[in-house]
């Protein structure tokens, strides 16, 4: 009976989903990160909160910043420059949390700055060149880039930023204790 | 929509039912299973409970249930109008059994969304042959035999339904438009909505289900109900679904018209009687007269005030309804977060201004704190299952386990009224499964010989007994079989080396018994169907382990083993200390905690592998520095300003080290989000009164971290 209802919520959750696509669609957050803009797609986005005490926990990814308190659920949060190996800065009052849902995961992710909600043509994102960029390591999240006014964005792929492998690791590992 | 949500509203319900009716119809065959022959009362039981399975399974058309339980329900019929003497009760109750076990399996296909293709061919084959056998017993005594239950035709009369005075009769014609699709299913939610009100309810065309083309009738001529009910004429309108409907007509009659009406209905015999007859009869003939279809719903008069009662449900089942689990946790969760909330404002900063005259609110703060105490307590009581359902599956298994073992053995349950969160019997009824089955196969000696021949009864016994004590609850299962041969245990864990090579006087008696519970130990020679794979016992103790509890063994030979479960009453909220570690607060849970000390540096030793190591009242326990081991910034480094706690888990013993203790405060336990990965020595999380997050240590992890450490 509860599996059915679970079903049943899943299905709503994806109709849902698309409904939201069609309406959202090209419509990214973007937010500053040093000087690079970043966007996400904003059917990922929950909610933005201002920044608040986070719970460290030990012996985790450095990236990973903690637990924190949203209206009673608890929600780890990454932090974004430090994800990207940048040197990690000052938290000040303009930094935020963006508050993703990935595949029922909710996580926070902490950034700079906030910058806008913008809408993205589609034929203005160009896939990242594989060539010439530095560092090879961020084309991983990075599955875009889209031109705004004047400057260039790089629209994240949350699914990959908030590292796949962490979560099938995870649920690998659940599944062997189940088995156990 | 209407149909739709009908049929699954129909399937959840078929489920819930008729899982019920089977745990219940277990119970019944569990009980009498010593018993030289099932009572009439039983029987009747067994007999009601195929039936009704039969029936909803046949609305629901999963063919391979109805023809099973249809020919169970035949071999009891017999059973019940002709009393034959030899009826062999073992094969009965086996029979029973299977059948039971067949549909248990078909329902979990069903609950997975699975269609249930289970082949019920040979297990038909076997009752026919069974039914024949009995019947052909009988004939050689030269006693007249009844024909099976399908084959009497029952001399039909029906008997109106008694009404009371405060009865309506009610002719309701719906008329639904040309163009619907599947007007008989939209007739039948509308039958579906009315028996909840209707002391009697009638309907032509009466086929609506099994008959696809009476949705054309009820299209051309309309679908006609004749009800007779207590609730008023707005009541029962707004219970039909009027859309896609055309036109509803609805006339109200007098008990005379009604009584006239009832013959326009198929019911020739349409007196109405003057008193109620049992309901069992009723059922049957109706049941018979109207098998399998919608018609089997057909309500029956019923005591005033007992508006929702179908035919088909049990009086007691009325004062309980069943909740989504989901819900359940929702509302557990949300009972947390008042619990937390509350904490947040009556410990509020703003109120510490010095001075502030505050009495008004104390007293209100008083009042709100013993309600939120008393809910907290309500819907841990909620919670509350007793282990009734978990002893008779174990019933089950001694049954299965001995017979197949050919072993005689008698089961004793004490205190299967004891209750427990739900959460934790889920948890435990697999090691508890494996704990009856080891007693079963290992405990209980082969051959009755070797147990008469050293004086014990040949019949061995399995006592299961459950009872609460200080917050915990103890679940032991005692064999008086051979016991635990501790020469035995100690050579075979040397063999398999799951254990140092020590001389045996250097393992308590404890101990050696504890080495059963090791990975890859397993005392069996032989592996057998039932246990003896070597993945048993280590997977009990991870599991009980999961729900912080132990498992305690005891035994002396030739007497007789008990392992004892020492489980929490429940995990959702547990009485912590909460303690400061540089700028992090942790939560220990209270029941671990031995004793807080401060010590000197004197106290410290240390190993020149930089090992350390504390010494209490002249013993030595190891030594943790959170601070350390978790890279805590900012805090305490000389063990003089810190506070030392002891920690004990199972016997083993930690000291470790915080900054200061915070408060006690009662916690509400919550699991790390699955992202972050599994940290040793953490079980979760938890708000504070403040809403800040503090980690809840896990005694045990840091145990076995330490001692891979080592």
């Amino acid at each position: 009976m509860a599996e059915d209802l679970l079903k049943k919520e899943e299905m709503d959750e994806n109709d849902e989903l698309l409904e939201e696509d069609d309406s959202q669609k090209g419509m990214f957050m973007t937010f500053q990160i040093g000087k690079e803009f970043f966007g996400i797609s904003i059917s990922y986005v929950n909610e933005i909160i201002a920044m608040q005490p986070i719970a460290a926990i030990p012996e985790v990814d450095d990236y990973i910043k903690g637990l924190i308190n949203l209206r009673g659920k608890i929600i780890p949060v990454i932090d974004v420059r430090t994800r990207f190996k940048m040197e990690p800065c000052e938290y000040t009052d303009r930094t935020c949390i963006i508050v993703i849902d990935v595949k029922t995961t909710m996580i926070g992710l902490i950034v700079e700055k906030l910058a806008d909600v913008d809408t993205i043509a589609e034929d203005s994102i160009a896939p990242p060149p594989s060539l010439g960029r530095k560092e090879h390591e961020h084309n991983k999240y990075v599955y875009g880039l889209a031109k705004t006014e004047d400057n260039v964005t790089l629209l994240l792929d949350p699914e990959k930023l908030i590292k796949q492998d962490d979560i099938v690791a995870v649920t690998e590992e659940s599944r062997k204790e189940e088995q156990a | 929509m209407a149909e739709e949500f009908n049929t699954e509203s129909m399937l959840d319900m078929f489920l819930y039912e008729s899982g019920q009716l089977l745990e219940k119809l277990e119970g019944i065959i569990l009980e009498k299973q010593d018993a030289d022959c099932f009572d009439d009362s039983d029987i009747n039981e067994i007999f009601r409970v195929m039936h009704t399975i039969k029936g909803s399974s046949g609305v629901l058309m999963y063919e391979n249930i109805t023809k099973v339980t249809h020919k169970l329900e035949d071999v009891f019929y017999y059973l019940r109008e002709s009393h034959p003497d030899d009826v062999p009760h073992m094969e009965l109750v086996e029979k029973v059994l299977a059948v039971s076990d067949f549909v248990t399996g078909e329902l979990d296909k069903l609950k997975n969304g699975d269609t249930p293709d289970g082949d019920e061919k040979q297990l038909v084959e076997d009752l026919d042959e069974f039914l024949g056998r009995l019947k052909g017993e009988i004939k050689k005594q030269g006693i007249e035999m009844p024909q099976a239950n399908r084959h009497v035709e029952p001399t039909q009369f029906y008997i109106t339904p008694v009404a009371g005075d405060d009865s309506h009769f009610y002719r309701i014609s719906i008329h639904y438009r040309s163009d619907t699709q599947m007007s008989n299913l939209r007739a039948y939610s509308a039958t579906y909505a009315l028996k909840e009100v209707a002391e009697d309810l009638l309907y032509t065309p009466d086929d609506i289900l099994s008959n696809e083309a009476s949705a054309d009738v009820i299209v051309a001529e309309g679908f006609h109900m004749l009800l007779q009910t207590k609730s008023s004429k707005e009541e029962v309108i707004a219970l039909i679904d009027s859309s896609e409907a055309e036109e509803i007509n609805f006339d109200e009659l007098t008990k005379e018209e009604y009584g006239n009406a009832l013959g326009e209905f198929g019911r020739e015999d349409a007196m109405p009687a003057p008193q109620p007859v049992e309901a069992a009869k009723t059922d049957d003939k109706e049941a018979k007269k109207e098998g399998p279809k919608p018609g089997d719903y057909v309500v029956k008069t019923k005591e005033a005030g007992k508006g929702k009662t179908l035919a088909k449900n049990q009086p007691k089942q009325q004062s309980i309804i069943s909740v989504n689990v989901e819900k359940m946790d929702a509302l557990m969760d949300l009972i947390g977060e008042l619990v937390i909330a509350e904490a947040v404002v009556l410990q509020n900063p703003d109120l510490k201004v010095p001075g502030l005259e505050l009495s008004n609110f104390q007293k209100a703060s008083g009042q709100l704190a013993k309600i939120t105490t008393e809910l907290q307590e309500v819907i841990m009581s909620m919670r509350m299952m007793p282990l009734t359902n978990v002893f008779q599956k174990m019933r089950r298994i001694v049954f299965d386990v001995s017979r197949k073992l050919g072993k005689d053995i008698e089961l004793e349950v004490i205190g299967e009224n004891t209750e427990v969160d739900k959460n934790i019997i889920e948890h435990i009824t697999d090691p508890l499964m494996h704990l009856v089955r080891n007693s079963v196969d290992h405990g209980i000696e082969e051959k009755a010989e070797d147990r008469t021949s050293i004086g014990k009864p040949a019949k061995g016994k399995i006592t299961l007994e459950a009872k609460n004590e200080g917050g915990k609850v103890y679940i032991s299962v005692k064999d008086d079989g051979k016991g635990l041969n501790k020469e035995k245990l100690y050579q075979k864990a040397l063999e398999k080396g799951v254990i140092e090579n020590k001389p045996m006087s250097e393992f308590s008696e404890k101990e050696i018994f504890r080495f059963i519970t090791l990975p890859g130990f397993s005392t069996k020679e032989e592996v057998t169907e039932y246990s003896g794979r070597g993945v048993g016992m280590d997977v009990v103790v991870k599991n009980i382990q999961s729900i912080s509890g132990r498992l305690d063994i005891s035994s002396v030979e030739f007497e007789g083993s008990e392992m004892t479960l020492v489980i929490p009453l429940t995990l959702a909220i547990i009485n912590g200390i909460v303690v400061q570690v540089g700028n992090s607060p942790f939560v220990i849970e209270t029941a671990s905690i031995k004793e807080f000390v401060r010590v000197g540096e004197d106290d410290l030793i240390q190993e020149p592998s930089g090992e350390e190591y504390i010494v209490l009242r002249g013993e030595c326990y190891p030594f943790i520095r959170l601070n350390e081991k978790y890279d805590l910034p900012d805090s305490v480094n000389k063990i003089e300003d810190g506070i030392i706690v002891v920690l004990e888990h199972e016997g083993s013993q930690v000291c470790v080290l915080i900054d200061k203790l915070l408060q006690e405060q009662e916690i509400v336990v919550k699991p790390i989000p699955p992202y972050v990965r599994k940290v040793k020595g953490l079980s979760g999380c938890t708000q504070l009164g403040d809403g800040s997050i503090a980690l809840i240590l896990d005694i045990a992890g840091l145990l076995m971290h330490d001692g891979e450490r080592r």
